[in-house]
C-alpha cells in the first residue's frame, strides 16, 4: 500500500510542455538535417527519381577532377577564413574587452560603437565595404594618399593573393563585437577582492591580466573559439554579396557555404546538383560537428575540473 | 615590520565623508583592532592604508616611508579578505606563491618560503587542493599563509572571520592571536564584533560615524569608556546607563527614592563638569553591581536570563530605565522581586549627558 501511494503518476505535464519546442525543433531542423544526410547517398535518375549510390558522391567529392580542387580549396580557404577570425577578431576582442572592463571614460559609448556593425545588414556591410575598397571610385585610395601612404594601395577585394585575407578582416571587423561583449561580460564578473588581493600581492597589470583575470574567463574563451568555428563553417552571405556565389577571383575566396550554394543551385556553365550539394552540406556537417565534440569532450571537461 | 602612522587621514565619497580626519599611530608589533558597527569607516580606514582605496586628504607613514600616494603593490602590505579571496583556477600552493612569484623570487626560495607557512599553518596537506575544495577555515589559513609568505612590513586583515561558523571562529581567533605573538608582526584587524576585539587586540580603536571614538587597550575602552558610544557598544549587554541628577555629592535617579553617593575622587571632577549640580548619566558594568539588602540602589526584577555560568537580571530601576545585573545562577529571583543592589566603587562610571562624554575620576595620588 505505501509504494503504491509513493509511486507518482506519468509526469504528462512534462511532455506538454515540451511539446512546441520539440515539434518543432524536429519539423526544422531535425528532420531537415536527418532528410540531407540521407540526400548524400543518392543521385536523381533520368525520370527524377532518386536512385542509391551508398557513398558514391562522396568519392565523386574527393576525386572528380572537376569536384575534388574546388572542394579541398574550399576547405582550405574556410580553414584560413576560421584562423583570421580566430587571430585577429578574438584577440581584438579580448583586447577591446579588457580596455572596457577597466572602467574607461565613455565605456558604454565604446561598446555600443564596436557593437554597431554586428547589428548591421551583412548586405550593407559587403556593399559599403566594395564602395570603400573600389579601386576606382573608392575612398580608400585617396583615404591613404592622404597620408602619403597612396603607394600602399591595391584593389585588396580583386587580387588572389589579398581578397580572402579582406573578406576575412571586413568579417572581423563586422563581427568583433559579439566575443568581445562575451569577454566583457566574463570579465566584469571577476569578483573585485580577487583583483584587489592580485594588487596587494604585487602583481603587475600584465600578470594580474594573464595569470588572474585570464584564467578565469577560460569558459568564455572557449565558448567564443566554437562560436567562431561553427560561424565560419556555416559562414556564407559576406562573401556571397561581395564576391557572389562564384566567389572570385579565381575562387580565391571560395568556403564550404559557397561551395555548397553553386553545387546545389547551380551556377553559369555548372548545373545544380541537389544529391552532391547534399554531400557538400554534410561535410559541412560532419566538421561543425567534429569541432563542437571536440570542444564538449576535450575542453569543456577540462574546464569543469578547473571551476571545481 | 613597521610602525603605521596616519595623520589627518579623510576619506570622502562625494559628499559623504566616510573618514573624518583622523590621527592614529600603530607601534611597531602591535596588534591594533578597529572596532565599530557598519559604515562606521573602518573598512574604509584599512583599505587606505592598503592602498585600495586613496586618502582625501592626510599622510600614512609606513615605518620612515611616506606611503601616501604608492600603489597598494609597492606598499609591502598584505591584506586578508573577509571572504579569503582565494585565486579560484589555481591549487592553495600556488595561491601562497603568487605573491613571490609576482616578485620573481626564485623557485627554491618560493618552494622554501611556502613549506615554512604551511608548516606553520598546518595545511602542507592540503596545498595541491584547489580553494574551492577547503573548508572556510582552511580557506582563511591559506589566504593568512599567502599574507605571511610575503613577510610583509604589515599585516591588514578586513574581518578576516566573519565568513566562518561560531565555534570554528573562536579556533581561528586563536591561531591568528598565535601567529601574531609567533611573528611579532604589527596588524590591523577590522572587526564589528567587540568580543573578537577584547579577546585579540593589544589595543582597541573604536569607530563610529567616521570618527575614532577611542583608542586604549581592552581594559581601558571597557572599564573607562570615553563616551557614552563606547559604553554601549563595548560589552555584552553593554553598560547600564542611568539617566540621573546630581547634586552635592549624590545622584539620585528621578522619581525614585534611589541614591548613590558619589565614591572619593569623583566630586571635584564632576562638580568641575557640570558646575555645582545637574543632569548625569550613571554608569556600571553588569559585574559592578553588588546584590545586598542595605543596597542604596533598588529594583523591580523585570526579567531574568540564565547565561550559564550566571544570569544576568533585568531590573527596572525607574519607568525608563532596565539595567542588567550579574548575579548567582542558583538564586532564582522571580519576576516582580524588589531588589536592592549597591555599585563597586571601583567600577562605578559617570558621564556628562550634554557632550556625552565620560567624566575622568581624580588621579589619587
Amino acid at each position: 500500500m505505501e509504494e503504491k501511494q509513493t509511486r507518482k503518476p506519468f509526469p504528462t505535464h512534462i511532455l506538454v510542455f515540451l511539446a512546441p519546442a520539440a515539434i518543432i525543433y524536429t519539423l526544422f531542423m531535425v528532420y531537415p538535417l536527418l532528410d540531407s544526410l540521407r540526400l548524400s547517398f543518392f543521385t536523381i535518375g533520368e525520370q527524377n527519381q532518386e536512385i542509391f549510390v551508398g557513398i558514391q558522391n562522396y568519392i565523386t567529392l574527393f576525386t572528380d577532377t572537376n569536384y575534388a580542387p574546388r572542394f579541398l580549396g574550399a576547405l582550405k580557404n574556410n580553414l584560413a577564413f576560421f584562423a583570421i577570425h580566430m587571430v585577429v577578431q578574438n584577440s581584438i576582442a579580448l583586447l577591446l574587452a579588457a580596455l572596457l572592463a577597466s572602467g574607461i571614460r565613455g565605456s558604454s559609448i565604446y561598446r555600443s560603437v564596436l557593437f554597431l556593425p554586428t547589428v548591421l545588414s551583412v548586405v550593407i556591410i559587403g556593399f559599403i565595404w566594395q564602395l570603400i575598397l573600389n579601386p576606382l571610385w573608392g575612398v580608400s585610395e585617396s583615404i591613404l594618399e592622404a597620408v602619403s601612404l597612396g603607394h600602399l594601395f591595391q584593389p585588396w577585394l580583386g587580387l588572389p593573393e589579398t581578397a580572402l585575407i579582406t573578406v576575412s578582416l571586413i568579417s572581423v571587423w563586422q563581427f568583433v563585437g559579439i566575443p568581445m561583449i562575451l569577454f566583457f561580460a566574463a570579465l566584469i564578473g571577476i569578483p573585485e577582492e580577487l583583483l584587489e588581493a592580485a594588487r596587494v600581492d604585487g602583481a603587475s597589470g600584465w600578470q594580474t591580466f594573464w595569470r588572474i583575470k585570464f584564467p578565469l574567463i577560460l569558459p568564455a574563451v572557449g565558448i567564443v573559439a566554437i562560436l567562431t568555428f561553427v560561424g565560419n563553417f556555416n559562414a556564407f552571405d559576406l562573401i556571397y554579396t561581395m564576391k557572389g556565389a562564384n566567389a572570385g577571383p579565381d575562387f580565391a575566396t571560395d568556403i564550404m557555404g559557397t561551395l555548397f550554394y553553386r553545387t546545389f543551385f547551380g551556377q553559369q556553365l555548372q548545373l545544380g546538383n541537389p544529391t552532391m550539394g547534399a554531400t557538400v552540406a554534410a561535410m559541412m556537417f560532419l566538421i561543425i560537428l567534429t569541432g563542437v565534440l571536440l570542444y564538449i569532450f576535450l575542453w569543456q571537461r577540462r574546464i569543469q575540473e578547473i571551476e571545481m | 615590520m613597521a610602525t603605521i602612522k596616519l595623520q589627518q587621514v579623510e576619506k570622502k565619497f562625494g559628499d559623504f565623508q566616510a573618514v573624518k580626519p583622523m590621527d592614529l599611530t600603530i607601534q611597531d608589533g602591535e596588534f591594533v583592532v578597529l572596532l565599530g558597527p557598519s559604515g562606521c569607516g573602518k573598512t574604509t580606514t584599512l583599505r587606505m592604508i592598503s592602498g585600495l582605496e586613496t586618502v582625501t586628504t592626510g599622510t600614512i607613514m609606513l615605518g620612515d616611508r611616506n606611503v601616501t600616494w604608492l600603489h597598494p603593490s609597492e606598499r609591502d602590505v598584505a591584506f586578508v579578505f573577509q571572504f579569503y579571496a582565494l585565486y579560484p583556477h589555481i591549487s592553495a600552493r600556488e595561491n601562497i606563491s603568487f605573491p613571490l612569484r609576482a616578485q620573481g623570487e626564485s623557485k627554491d626560495v618560493i618552494n622554501q618560503r611556502v613549506q615554512e607557512v604551511a608548516a606553520l599553518l598546518r595545511i602542507e596537506h592540503l596545498l595541491n587542493q584547489r580553494p574551492g575544495n577547503l573548508s572556510g577555515g582552511d580557506q582563511q589559513r591559506v589566504a593568512l599563509a599567502r599574507a605571511l609568505v610575503r613577510r610583509p612590513e604589515a599585516f591588514l586583515m578586513d574581518e578576516p572571520l566573519g565568513a566562518l561558523d561560531a565555534d570554528f571562529r573562536e579556533t581561528m581567533r586563536a591561531e591568528i592571536k598565535q601567529l601574531h605573538i609567533d611573528q611579532n608582526a604589527t596588524t590591523v584587524y577590522v572587526t564589528h564584533d567587540q568580543i573578537e576585539a577584547m579577546a585579540m587586540g593589544d589595543r582597541i580603536v573604536v569607530m563610529s560615524e567616521a570618527v575614532v571614538q577611542q583608542a586604549g587597550s581592552p581594559h581601558e575602552v571597557y572599564y573607562d569608556p570615553a563616551n557614552l558610544f563606547v559604553a554601549r557598544f563595548i560589552g555584552s549587554p553593554g553598560m547600564n546607563l542611568v539617566s540621573s541628577v546630581y547634586s552635592q555629592g549624590v545622584v539620585s535617579i528621578p522619581g525614585t527614592e534611589n541614591r548613590y553617593s558619589v565614591p572619593d575622587g569623583w566630586q571635584t571632577p564632576i562638580n568641575e563638569t557640570l558646575e555645582g549640580e545637574g543632569q548625569i548619566v550613571l554608569g556600571f558594568r553588569p559585574e559592578a553591581a553588588q546584590l545586598k539588602t542595605d543596597g542604596p540602589l533598588s529594583g523591580e526584577v523585570y526579567a531574568s536570563e540564565l547565561q550559564g555560568a550566571f544570569s544576568v537580571l533585568h531590573v527596572n530601576v525607574n519607568t525608563d530605565d532596565i539595567v542588567h545585573i550579574r548575579s548567582d545562577r542558583q538564586i532564582d529571583y522571580p519576576i516582580g522581586t524588589t531588589l536592592r543592589f549597591d555599585i563597586d566603587p571601583q567600577m562605578v562610571r559617570f558621564f556628562d549627558p550634554g557632550t556625552e562624554a565620560g567624566i575622568k575620576r581624580e588621579v589619587s595620588q
